[in-house]
C-alpha cells in the first residue's frame, strides 16, 4: 500500500516538474490582430497596411519557428468609438498577442489612449502620424514603426531654403491636424535655414473648388517663390488640375507636395501633371535597394498593382514583430518582455524597403528622410531621391532637446508662426538663446 | 378577480426574472458581453430619447445625438482638462444639454412633420459644426481623449468593467422607469392626444406647445445621460458622435425595434450595435446586409420588431395557450402583460398601439 502511494506520489511530482519546466514554445498559436479603416473613405489607409502585413506573413508561410500565426482583421470604419470597441474585443475576446494598427490620425490618438489603459497589450502603430502618440502621450505598450507628420518634412523645409533657394513659400492645405503637423515641420526647417516667410492657407477637408485660392495665389506670385500643396486624396487631384487650368504653372516653379501628394496611387491619377514635384518622406518607391525591389515585385505579383508607403508600414511592422519574437524565443505570452523586445529592434537597409531604422526612447523610428522628385523612367512615373538625410528622429534637429520640444506648445493651424521674426522669438523662448545664436552662426542646421 | 391576482404576481415574477438576468450578466457571461451590454445601454438611452418624441408625439428628431454629444463633451472637457471631480462634470453636462434643449426647443416647437425633421436636422448639424470647428475648445476633428471613468464609493469604474456596468445599470433602470412612468401618466396621454389630433387637443384647452416643449426637454435629458456614460466608458469624444450619421443610426435603431415601445428602442439598439461590430468581423459587405435587413423591416414590419410582436400577440400566444391547456388564452395574455380583467384585455386588443411596457 505504502509503496503504491509512494509510486503515485513520484509520478505526480514528475508530472508537476515537467509541467513547470515546459518547452520554450509554450504558445500553440500566435494571434495578430490588425485594426484599421477597411471600408469607407479611408479604405486605402487601412487596406494598404493590411496588404503589407499579409505579404510579410505569406513570406514566412504564416509561421514563426513552426508555430502557426493567425491574422485577424477588424474594420474601424474610421469611427473611433467602433475602434475602441474592437480593440477591446481583440484583446478580451480574441486574445491577440499583438495589435497592428490603426491608420488614421484621430484613430491613432485614441489608440494610444487605449494603450495607456491596457499596458499589457502590445501595439504596433500602423500609419497614424500625429507626433503626440510617441511624444506627449506616449505609452509603454505602444510602439510605432512608422513616422510623424513633422519628422518627414523638417529637412524638406531646409532643402527648399538652402538648395532650391526659396525665400517665401505658400502652403495650401486641408484644415485638420495632419496637414497642420506637416506645415509646422516645414515652417521650422524653412525659417531656421534661411527662409523668410511661410503663408498658410487652409481650406475645408472636402473642398473641390479652388478658384478663389488660385486667384489669390496668382496675386501673390510677385512676392512668393513657390507653393506647397498640403492635402491628400481627391483634393490633390482637384488642386493640380485647377493649377494648370488657371495658368499658375507659368508664374510659379513646380508644385511642392506634402507626404500624401506624390504617393504611387496618386501618380497614376495625376499622370504627367505630377512631373517635377518635390516632396519628402521616409520612403521612396524608386529606391533601388534590394529590400525595396523585392518588396515591390512580390507585392505586384500578389496584388496586381505596385505598393506604396502605406503597405510598407504593415510590411515593416511584421518584420519588427518577428525580430522581437526571435529575441524572446517566441514567448509572446509575456507581454512585458515582448514590448521591451519590440522597442529594441534594429532594422538594416537590407531588411526594410525604407532603409535602416531603430527606435528612439519614445518608440518612434530614427530613420532616413529622402527629398524626392517625381520623374519618368521607362515610361513610368516614380519618385527618386535627390538628397538623403540620415538618422532623423521624430524631433528632427531638436533631437538633443526633446524635453524642450515637448514642453513647447503643440502644433496648431497657425503655430509655429510663419514669419521669421515672430518664429525666432518663439524658439528663443522655448529652445534658448544659445540655440538661436548657433543658428545664426552656422546659417542654419549643421548637416 | 383571479386574473387581477395572477397578473400582479406575473408582473413581479417578470420583473424579478429580468432583474436577475441583468444582475448576473457580469458573472455568467464574458467581459466582451459586458462591454457590449454597456454600449447598448448608453446608445439605448439615445435611442429611447428619439423614441419618446417619435412614439408619443409623432415628432421625428434628427438632433438627439446633439444633446448626447453636448453632455459628453462637457464631461470630457471638465474631467480631462480641468480635473473636476465626479459628479460635477456629468451634472454640468446634463444641465447644459437641458438648457440647449430649452433654447433649441423654442425654435422647433411650432414645427410639425417634415418641417420638424428638417429643423432638427439643421440644428443637429449646427452642433456638429461647432464641435468640429471650435477647435480651441473641442480639439476639432481629433476629439478629446484621456477621459477617465469616476471612482464611486471607493470603487473605480475605470478599472472594473463590472463596476461600470452596475453604475450604468442603476442609472439606466432609473431612466427606463422614469420614461415608463411618463408614458403611463396623464402627461403621456396628453402627448399621444397631441400626436393623434393636435387641433382637437387645442380645442379641448390643452397647452399643446407647452406639452411638446417639455417632452422635447425630457428627451434631451435622456440623451444627455447616455452621452455622459459614452464619454466615461470610451474615454473620448469627437464630432462623429454628434454627426448626421450618428443621428440617422439612432433613427434606424428606433425604427428597427419599434418606436412605440421602450423595449423596442433597446432591442433595436442592441441589434444594430451588435451587428455593427460582429458582422464587420465576418464580412466586408456587412453594410449591404444591414441595409437589406432595414428594407425588410420597413416593408413588412413597419412597427418595428416589438411593434409587430405586439400586433400579432394573440395570434402568437393563442396557439401556445391552447397547447398548454389554458382554457382562456386571454387570461394568459392578461397575465403576461399585467393588465387586469378580461374586459380590459378586450379593450387592449383594440387599442394595441396605445400600450407600453
Amino acid at each position: 500500500m505504502a509503496k503504491r502511494k509512494m509510486g503515485l506520489m513520484l509520478v505526480a511530482v514528475l508530472f508537476l516538474a515537467v509541467g513547470m519546466f515546459g518547452t520554450a514554445h509554450a504558445v500553440s498559436e500566435i494571434r495578430i490582430g490588425h485594426i484599421g479603416p477597411t471600408t469607407g473613405w479611408a479604405t486605402i489607409f487601412g487596406q494598404g497596411v493590411l496588404d503589407g502585413i499579409k505579404l510579410a506573413l505569406a513570406e514566412r508561410d504564416y509561421k514563426f519557428q513552426g508555430v502557426p500565426i493567425k491574422l485577424m482583421s477588424e474594420d474601424t470604419k474610421a469611427d473611433v468609438e467602433v475602434m475602441r470597441t474592437k480593440l477591446d474585443s481583440l484583446k478580451n475576446r480574441d486574445k491577440v498577442h499583438l495589435i497592428i494598427g490603426p491608420s488614421l490620425g484621430h484613430e491613432g490618438m485614441a489608440a494610444v489612449d487605449w494603450g495607456a489603459r491596457n499596458l499589457d497589450a502590445p501595439m504596433l502603430i500602423g500609419y497614424s502620424a500625429p507626433e503626440d502618440i510617441t511624444m506627449r502621450k506616449a505609452a509603454f505598450s505602444v510602439v510605432r514603426p512608422g513616422w510623424t507628420g513633422s519628422q518627414v518634412i523638417f529637412h524638406f523645409g531646409k532643402y527648399c531654403a538652402k538648395e532650391l533657394g526659396y525665400k517665401k513659400v505658400i502652403i495650401v492645405g486641408q484644415d485638420y491636424s495632419y496637414p497642420w503637423d506637416q506645415a509646422a515641420g516645414f515652417v521650422r526647417g524653412f525659417l531656421e535655414n534661411g527662409g523668410e516667410k511661410v503663408e498658410r492657407i487652409w481650406h475645408p477637408v472636402e473642398a473641390v473648388d479652388f478658384s478663389s485660392i488660385m486667384a489669390k495665389l496668382m496675386g501673390m506670385a510677385k512676392e512668393y517663390d513657390a507653393v506647397l500643396n498640403n492635402s491628400g486624396g481627391a483634393q490633390v487631384v482637384g488642386f493640380f488640375k485647377q493649377w494648370y487650368q488657371f495658368g499658375l504653372d507659368k508664374v510659379y516653379p513646380q508644385i511642392l507636395g506634402q507626404a500624401n501628394v506624390p504617393i504611387v496611387p496618386m501618380l497614376s491619377e495625376l499622370g504627367d501633371l505630377a512631373l517635377g514635384v518635390y516632396s519628402s518622406l521616409h520612403y521612396y518607391d524608386g529606391n533601388p535597394s534590394q529590400a525595396n525591389v523585392k518588396f515591390r515585385e512580390s507585392f505586384k505579383k500578389a496584388y496586381g498593382h505596385y505598393p506604396d508607403v502605406i503597405a510598407v508600414q504593415g510590411y515593416d511592422a511584421v518584420h519588427v514583430a518577428f525580430k522581437a519574437m526571435e529575441a524572446i524565443n517566441g514567448k509572446v505570452d509575456d507581454s512585458k518582455a515582448f514590448i521591451e523586445a519590440l522597442r529594441k529592434v534594429r532594422m538594416s537597409a537590407d531588411e526594410s524597403p525604407r532603409g535602416p531604422f531603430y527606435f528612439d526612447k519614445y518608440a518612434n523610428p530614427v530613420q532616413n528622410i529622402y527629398i524626392k522628385k517625381v520623374v519618368k523612367r521607362d515610361g513610368r512615373l516614380m519618385n527618386i531621391a535627390v538628397k538623403t538625410y540620415k538618422e532623423v528622429s521624430q524631433f528632427g534637429p531638436y533631437a538633443n532637446m526633446a524635453e524642450k520640444y515637448m514642453a513647447a506648445p503643440a502644433t496648431t493651424r497657425s503655430y509655429p508662426p510663419g514669419d521669421r521674426d515672430s518664429y525666432f522669438k518663439e524658439i528663443e523662448k522655448h529652445f534658448g538663446k544659445d540655440y538661436v545664436e548657433n543658428l545664426k552662426k552656422n546659417k542654419g542646421w549643421v548637416d | 378577480m383571479m386574473e387581477t391576482h395572477v397578473s400582479r404576481y406575473g408582473k413581479i415574477l417578470l420583473a424579478v426574472l429580468v432583474a436577475g438576468i441583468l444582475i448576473s450578466i457580469p458573472w455568467v457571461t464574458s467581459n466582451y458581453f459586458v462591454m457590449m451590454s454597456i454600449r447598448v445601454m448608453y446608445f439605448g438611452m439615445l435611442t429611447m430619447s428619439l423614441s419618446l418624441l417619435a412614439g408619443e408625439l409623432g415628432l421625428v428628431s434628427l438632433m438627439q445625438a446633439a444633446f448626447f454629444g453636448i453632455a459628453g463633451y462637457f464631461v470630457a472637457i471638465l474631467q480631462s482638462r480641468y480635473g473636476l471631480p465626479f459628479p460635477i462634470p456629468p451634472l454640468v453636462g446634463i444641465t447644459v444639454a437641458i438648457i440647449a434643449a430649452g433654447l433649441f426647443g423654442l425654435l422647433v416647437i411650432r414645427a410639425r412633420g417634415i418641417y420638424f425633421l428638417m429643423l432638427t436636422l439643421v440644428l443637429g448639424q449646427l452642433v456638429w459644426a461647432l464641435a468640429s470647428q471650435w477647435a480651441s475648445v473641442t480639439k476639432g476633428d481629433t476629439g478629446i481623449h484621456g477621459v477617465y471613468a469616476p471612482v464611486i464609493f471607493g470603487i473605480s469604474t475605470e478599472k472594473s468593467k463590472t463596476a461600470f456596468y452596475f453604475f450604468q445599470l442603476i442609472v439606466f433602470a432609473g431612466i427606463a422607469y422614469f420614461l415608463t412612468a411618463l408614458k403611463r401618466s396623464p402627461f403621456g396621454l396628453m402627448l399621444r392626444g397631441v400626436r393623434d389630433s393636435e387641433t382637437r387637443m387645442a380645442m379641448l384647452g390643452y397647452p399643446v406647445a407647452l406639452l411638446c416643449y417639455s417632452a422635447f426637454v425630457f428627451a434631451a435629458l435622456v440623451a444627455a445621460v447616455g452621452g455622459v456614460f459614452f464619454a466615461y466608458f470610451t474615454g473620448l469624444i469627437n464630432p462623429h458622435s454628434v454627426s448626421l450619421t450618428a443621428n440617422v443610426e439612432t433613427l434606424l435603431a428606433a425604427i428597427l425595434g419599434g418606436i412605440n415601445a421602450l423595449s423596442g428602442a433597446i432591442l433595436g439598439t442592441g441589434i444594430l450595435k451588435t451587428l455593427d461590430v460582429v458582422l464587420s468581423g465576418v464580412t466586408k459587405r456587412y453594410m449591404l446586409f444591414m441595409g437589406i435587413m432595414f428594407l425588410f423591416v420597413i416593408m413588412f414590419a413597419p412597427h418595428g420588431i416589438v411593434g409587430t410582436i405586439r400586433k400579432h400577440w394573440d395570434a402568437l400566444v393563442g396557439p401556445a395557450a391552447d397547447w398548454f391547456g389554458f382554457r382562456r388564452e386571454r387570461a394568459l395574455a392578461a397575465f403576461l402583460s399585467g393588465q387586469g380583467s378580461s374586459s380590459q384585455s378586450r379593450k387592449r386588443k383594440e387599442g394595441e398601439e396605445e400600450k407600453e411596457d
